[in-house]
């Protein structure tokens, strides 16, 4: 009796790390051996296919010299600092207003949800469509008379960097929202009654106590956000093809293109490398900061 | 997404398949519409009657780059295909990794440099290798026009570049868009690569896109041709943004615009809708005192392998392909003309009989060369900076000279 007692407990103890070990090696050959080999293959002088030649810094210089290389690194902080914004902006937005005990809320919640079920690919598609000044928006408003509308942010290689932006919002707001909303619903109502009886105002109520007690719910959505900003290769891919010219180019698109069709196999893991020092730059520090005040809190 | 495609498609190639008793070989390629396929059934058609299975694996898709990756990794895994589908140096930079045959006993017995014009080996031989057999020859710098259009406005097919910002300024005049086109770097290319050899002449041509000589790339030469470009902006409508070739095409087919510069794969548009050329349409070569031929080609190159059977369809392929008769049936459905120079056009439209003399011509003349938007002229390193150069002159609102010097420092960079 004893002897199986202990067999199983052994087994007990081992199982779960015979369990995690697969995937934990997966994970470390798939991810971090492979982000070892890109930073290798970034100081060597890789073209079409990878050689092992040490060339040093050589492909960083060449990456910063190259224009397209500025315009895809204005670019992401453009659309992600006003996608994070505005999703995250509107997304609370419509937790709270959803939150106030209105009727068909599981409709409107599916509807403003729904989205995210699209692949960005089209969302893509259907923006491009949507902001085509000669299809679009600009089309039907002139079409109903307003003849000077003009809605052509799209064709400018200025303004069309903001049309991903407004297409990712689009999707990504209602996503914000329902994290958003669980966590609302997440808040004890006894807080929000005591503050009443003490005398505060809702937007007060908002501003000092719920949105405050929301920040485990802002953290999950900055961290899946910039994540998402950091990957829209294929909306960008769908919506604007890196066009008008090279206007709307990222660095993922940056990458995928040096690596695959330009024989700059080097170049590409030297901008790989760099976006991933960028997402380190804001994400470690930020996780670190809001784990430390939890463990303290 | 299509990566994704790409790579499950590589992934489920590698599973090994039971030998065919004659011999097959499995060609990778990234043709996938419906003439494409067509086209090639004539080559499979011809290898069966010989006795060998063709395995088709055909990963479309991003040009062809997502083949190539699907080739990486079949030959990363020591599983290459039979044979592939080059296009640009692809071919060549395999060959210089000595992963491709060397098919030169074959080129020599039948005699397959003599009937290629001599621009395109540097495109299928690597040193004394022979490496690769052209099925087809493309020409890049055609312009489609719709020909009651131009009869209605009283306008002829022009002779010269500025004679076409002409025309089109009348046709636009008339409210008809005289350019159809979409903001692509590549058809934006088209029209920069013709410009370059047609307004400074095919030394020029010679000089910047193929020698990447640093004088001439900076010369007042390369003003001239940013100057143009930015004429032809000006006939091209608002709403070109991601505007797909196939569209602008149909434009011009339905008179919405006037013209189109295309390659002569627009022409399947045309003919698919019963238009018979000169008329109902007009191709003519975009303008120049001298008439160049841009030409870009397919070819198929065969990889080292150890099986004997698939060594036999190699070479069963490769003559299938260098096949005079195999050449003018696969091109009459692809739209292209033969690559190689001695096969009879009689049968073919007049768009390709007029392509075919003028490439004779351009032969003689030296006018024949790569079109570097589809990577026969400077490698893809050199040839990417052309294209980003010239797209971002086009849809924005830079200055020649400064496109000029962006030019010449990116070729610089890129070095």
């Amino acid at each position: 009796m004893s002897a199986s007692t202990r067999m199983s407990s052994r087994l007990a103890g081992w199982l779960p790390r015979i369990v995690v070990a697969p995937s934990l090696l997966v994970v470390i050959v798939t991810v971090y051996l492979f982000i070892l080999w890109t930073g290798v293959i970034s100081v060597t002088s890789s073209k079409f296919v990878p050689t092992y030649d040490f060339v040093g810094l050589e492909q960083y210089v060449r990456l910063w010299a190259t224009p397209r290389w500025h315009t895809a690194v204005a670019n992401l902080f453009i659309f992600s600092a006003l996608f994070l914004a505005l999703s995250t902006g509107l997304g609370l937005l419509m937790a709270i207003l959803l939150d106030q005990n209105i009727r068909a809320e599981g409709a409107l919640r599916a509807i403003y949800l729904y989205p995210m079920a699209l692949s960005f690919i089209v969302t893509g598609t259907a923006w491009k469509w949507i902001m085509n000044p000669g299809l679009g928006v600009q089309k039907v408003v002139n079409d109903l008379g307003w003849t000077d509308f003009r809605f052509d942010w799209i064709t400018n290689p200025d303004t069309a960097i903001y049309t991903v932006v407004v297409a990712g919002v689009w999707q990504s707001s209602g996503f914000a929202m329902a994290i958003f909303l669980a966590g609302l619903r997440g808040i004890d109502n006894s807080v929000i009654k005591a503050a009443q009886i003490e005398g505060a105002s809702l937007p007060l109520i908002y501003r000092q106590i719920i949105i405050p007690m929301l920040r485990p719910a802002m953290l999950s959505v900055i961290v899946l956000l910039s994540y998402i900003a950091i990957k829209s290769f294929d909306l960008v891919l769908a919506l604007t093809n890196g066009g008008p010219g090279t206007a709307t180019e990222l660095p993922s698109t940056f990458m995928f293109s040096a690596t695959f069709r330009r024989n700059q196999m080097g170049v590409g893991a030297a901008s790989a490398v760099m976006m991933l020092m960028t997402v380190a730059a804001i994400i470690v520090p930020y996780l670190y900061s809001e784990l430390r005040s939890e463990n303290n809190g | 997404m299509s990566r994704f495609i790409a790579t499950a498609l590589a992934a489920t190639m590698l599973v090994p398949v039971a030998a065919h008793a004659e011999g097959q070989i499995e060609v990778l390629h990234h043709w996938v519409s419906q003439s494409e396929v067509d086209a090639l059934n004539v080559i499979r058609k011809e290898l069966e009657a010989k006795g060998f299975e063709w395995k088709d694996s055909a990963v479309g898709g991003m040009s062809g780059a997502n083949a190539q990756q699907a080739l990486r990794s079949r030959l990363t895994a020591g599983n290459p295909p039979g044979a592939m589908q080059f296009l640009g140096w692809e071919g060549v930079q395999w060959a210089e990794q000595g992963v491709v045959r060397d098919l030169n006993d074959l080129a020599t017995a039948g005699g397959w440099r003599e009937a290629l014009a001599p621009q395109l080996l540097p495109f299928v031989t690597s040193g004394e290798a022979f490496i690769a057999a052209p099925i087809n020859m493309h020409r890049q710098n055609w312009v489609w026009a719709n020909r009651k259009l131009f009869d209605d406005a009283g306008v002829a097919v022009p002779k010269t570049w500025a004679e076409l910002i002409e025309t089109g300024k009348t046709l636009k005049e008339k409210g008809i868009v005289p350019v159809a086109m979409g903001d692509e770097p590549w058809q934006i290319g088209i029209i920069f690569d013709a410009l370059l050899s047609d307004i400074n002449g095919p030394e020029f041509y010679q000089k910047t896109a193929i020698d990447l000589d640093p004088e001439a790339l900076g010369s007042p030469e390369m003003v001239k041709v940013f100057d143009m470009l930015r004429e032809v902006r000006g006939l091209v409508d608002d709403n070109f943004v991601g505007r797909d070739w196939a569209v602008a095409t149909g434009m011009v087919i339905n008179g919405e615009a006037a013209m189109q510069f295309m390659g002569d794969w627009a022409k399947g548009e045309f003919l698919a809708k019963g238009l018979k050329p000169n008329q109902d349409f007009y191709c003519f070569a975009t303008p120049g005192a001298v008439t160049s031929f841009q030409y870009l080609i397919d070819s198929f190159g065969m990889f080292t392998v150890s099986d004997e059977t698939v060594q036999k369809a190699q070479v069963a392929l490769a003559e299938t392909i260098m096949d005079p008769k195999v050449q003018k049936g696969f091109n009459l459905i692809k739209g292209s003309i033969p690559a190689r120079n001695d096969v009879s056009v009689d049968d073919f439209d007049d768009c390709a009989k007029l392509g075919y003399q003028e490439r004779a011509a351009a032969i003689e003349k030296g006018s024949m060369q790569g079109a570097i938007t589809h990577g026969f002229a400077a490698k893809p390193e050199f040839a990417s900076v052309f294209s980003d150069v010239a797209a971002q002159f086009f849809v924005g609102k830079m200055s020649s000279e400064d496109a000029v010097k962006m030019l010449v420092s990116g070729i610089d960079n890129a070095r």
